[in-house]
């Protein structure tokens, strides 16, 4: 990918008139899904996708089931109307690739242990694209799978950082996807520091390297907190804090 | 006499740190104990737990539960019992021991979407559960209005020592059978009773983690809030004198704990 | 090769009590009457990327649909036709019993029959979507993709593309040299009428339109019917029981009338008069 046009102007805005360091506006609401066993649907910019989770429940075929664990099964997927030009429905192999990466980047949160010869279905559907759907979907998918009640050490938050024009830049938009340098998606789990998913996709040299895993991480830790509060909002509408001590 | 420290909760939340037992739902991360689940975590003497306010329900041995016969083999019923696995209904538990598929007909006792109520009698992580309805009072329900709640709601909608659901039977003069797997039948003579117990179900399970539930729900059914005085007896191991607010906290704290802990 | 398929939802016996009990008092569960539509709340314009876009609930069962317009070559024996091609797909989010994969007999029953309102009534005049005959015309893709089900999924998503079709706007495309150029400019769907469709479910001798999940688990057969211009342009009886004459001209009548209130509220929320 080497670019052909300026995609940050004399001022330090952005196609989309961010600033490098500027996260897109997130908007995350939890159990949208009425039959799912938990769910959310978010919009990361433009993108609008939605996750349901089913599980834990019983796997069928039952020759998959595992005796001392849980399956864990992605699906992503986007819908004919959600890109540029219209795509068609059956999987592409993109789509293949994004659902094993997605898998692998929520199963070290979750406690499959907990749910033996069981199985836990997580459905990622894209309604609208606009670059940084595989991270918006994981996004989704963590909320959901906490909104379903299953055990998880952590909440798993995914965000992506890129280079354009040269410089390192937060949250990479669909233009700056197909014309600029490099795309570098992340999934972090915030408490326990650890990353769960990382691609590159483009060049960059080793100091590049290390400032664009950091400022993934650092749009992690500001997606978390939208989690947490959409979490919160529905559990706990506007009490967010319970009375503390109760003593005797 | 304890102190109970009570904190709303996500996946992934530092609920302590120290000497604490993790205990439902947490985990030991470290020196820190941490949620695996959103709900209320509560820190106490014994340990730091939270209260899943989500969550499929899973079949722990001696539960009672209200399922749907949904198929039948030679040798079983299977029960949807709204778990992640289907349970199953010997037929020896049914016909004795000496059953036989020749003589006695699977089909005629229970037909499929029938709903029971039934005990787990078995349930580990080799296998699904196994459920019995040998005790009186178990067996086919006759008729009676269907509800579905979480299962995570079901301790607080029974309250402690019942005191929750026998609010509602008798203002509502309604008998109301709970599974623990969340299915819930209410039974009465008048409609008005049924749809008012109804209500108040419902109010109970979207309002399960607040405070002053249960004078909420007695407003609901125009029952007069006990006062005081009689509350602090009941729950015994408070003074007298405390305001109704802390009261019924307290209150509900206590029959959480003391429902988990007959499990 | 189509077989008959054990029934998903199994429909608990108390539940088919107080069904039985409430039809018998004029009234469905959830305290409608049998001609009554569950509430249809329809938001437009919601995929950007879009040329069209709708999301339809109805009751709980909600769809989204979008347009996508490209060129290509027209459908052998419609040389001096657009194309339209409607499709639809049951997400696996919309039910624990949906198992991912290619459309089952139901979901390509569904897409086909939603199409066929739409063709059948001649909703978009094709005749005006031809660039070069016989070899270049505008092609519409209507994809649907059903969210969550809770029943009925034959008018919630015929309500979707018909919405996303009212509210579309095409690029005007332009031949130059031999290729199809976008002029840059916009314009609206040539719309010619607005079909609706009314699914009506037999349950014993009750015939109620819009059921909902638990409903259909308990159905014997099922009716939709498309009408347009004071007419029907698409009619599709499914499932495994059947209906009397006299039931199906109720119910045909039934939904003219109930297609109309529909219609209305279509029209006015895309301001189009068909």
């Amino acid at each position: 990918m080497t670019q052909t046009r300026n995609l940050i102007d004399e001022n330090g805005k952005r196609t989309d008139g961010r600033t490098v360091d500027e996260l897109r506006t997130i908007k995350i609401t939890v159990g949208r899904v009425k039959n799912a066993d938990g769910s959310a649907f978010i919009e990361f910019g433009k993108n609008k996708i939605v996750a349901a989770v089913y599980g834990p429940r019983e796997v069928h075929p039952k020759h998959m089931a595992q005796p001392d664990r849980c399956v864990l099964r992605c699906r992503y997927h986007m819908s004919p109307f959600s890109t540029d030009t219209r795509k068609n429905p059956a999987p592409s192999r993109r789509e293949v690739e994004i659902s094993k990466v997605m898998r692998e980047a929520l199963e070290p949160a979750l406690m499959l242990e907990d749910y033996p010869r069981a199985a836990i279905d997580v459905f990622v559907e894209v309604l609208q694209s606009d670059g940084g759907s595989r991270c918006a979907g994981i996004t989704a998918a963590a909320v959901a799978l906490a909104d379903a009640g299953i055990n998880m050490r952590d909440l798993v938050a995914a965000c992506a950082a890129g280079k354009v024009d040269d410089k390192i830049v937060l949250d990479i938009n669909d233009t700056e996807d197909k014309e600029g340098g490099a795309d570098m998606p992340v999934a972090y789990m915030p408490r326990l520091e650890q990353v769960t998913l990382l691609q590159l996709d483009g060049k960059l040299t080793p100091d590049q390297f290390n400032e664009c895993i950091d400022k993934a991480i650092g749009g992690c830790k500001m997606v978390y907190e939208i989690q947490k509060q959409a979490l919160m909002q529905k559990y706990f509408g506007n009490e967010t804090e319970l009375k503390e001590e109760i003593q005797q | 006499m304890h102190d109970v420290k009570r904190r709303y909760v996500i996946p992934g939340d530092k609920i302590a740190e120290g000497n604490f037992r993790p205990l439902m739902n947490v985990i030991k991360s470290g020196n820190a104990l941490i949620a695996t689940r959103i709900g209320i975590a509560e820190t106490g003497r014994d340990g730091v737990k939270v209260i899943p306010l989500s969550g499929v329900y899973i079949p722990r041995v001696n539960d009672l539960v209200i399922g749907k016969i949904i198929d039948h083999s030679s040798l079983s019923w299977e029960v949807d019992i709204n778990s992640c696995f289907s349970a199953h209904l010997p037929a020896q538990d049914v016909f004795g021991r000496d059953f036989s598929p020749a003589r006695d007909d699977m089909g005629k006792h229970f037909a499929i979407g029938d709903m029971i109520t039934a005990r787990v009698m078995a349930f580990d992580r080799t296998r699904d559960p196994m459920l019995t309805v040998q005790d009186r009072d178990l067996g086919k329900i006759p008729r009676g209005e269907l509800l579905k709640i979480s299962a995570t709601r079901v301790p607080r909608l029974i309250g402690k020592r019942g005191s929750m659901i026998q609010t509602i039977e008798q203002a509502t003069q309604t008998r109301v059978l709970i599974g623990q797997n969340g299915i819930v039948v209410v039974t009465g003579r008048n409609p008005e009773g049924i749809k008012l117990a109804v209500r108040a179900i419902r109010m109970v399970e979207e309002e399960a983690h607040t405070a002053n539930l249960t004078q909420r729900i007695k407003m609901l059914l125009n029952v007069p809030d006990t006062p005081p005085q009689q509350e602090a007896q009941r729950v015994g191991a408070v003074g007298a004198s405390k305001p109704d607010e802390i009261e019924s906290t307290i209150d509900e704290v206590e029959e959480e704990l003391e429902v988990e802990e007959e499990k | 090769m189509s077989a008959s398929k054990r029934s998903t939802i199994i429909v608990e016996h108390l539940r088919k009590q107080q069904m039985w009990d409430a039809l018998a008092r004029g009234k469905r569960l959830d305290g409608r009457d049998f001609n009554e539509q569950r509430p249809l709340e329809i938001e437009l314009d919601v995929i950007k990327k879009a040329n069209g876009s709708a999301r339809v609930k109805l009751g709980d069962s909600e769809v989204v649909a979008g347009v996508k317009v490209e060129t290509g070559e027209p459908f052998e024996g419609l040389e001096n036709k657009g194309a339209l091609i409607v499709s639809a797909e049951v997400l696996p989010t919309a039910s624990p019993h949906v198992e991912p994969g290619p459309p089952d007999e139901d979901v390509v029953e569904l897409a086909r029959v939603v199409d066929r309102g739409v063709r059948e009534s001649e909703m978009i005049d094709l005749d005006q979507l031809v660039l070069v005959p016989g070899k270049t015309v505008y092609i519409i893709f209507v994809d649907c993709s059903v969210v969550n089900a809770d029943g009925n999924l034959f008018d919630a998503t015929s309500y979707a593309v018909v919405a996303s079709l009212l509210s579309a706007k095409l690029p005007v495309f332009e031949m130059q040299d031999d290729k199809v150029v976008d002029t840059g400019n916009m314009q609206p769907m040539p719309i010619t009428t607005v079909p609706v469709s009314i699914t009506a479910a037999r349950i014993g001798d009750y015939v109620l339109i819009d059921p909902n999940s638990e409903e259909e688990a308990c159905m014997d057969a099922r009716i939709t019917i498309t009408t347009a211009d004071e007419g029907f342009c698409a009619i599709q009886k499914g499932f495994t029981g059947s209906f009397t004459v006299d039931q199906i001209k109720k119910a045909a009548e039934t939904a003219r009338i109930k297609g109309e209130a529909v219609r209305a509220r279509l029209k006015e929320l895309t301001g189009k008069n068909g």
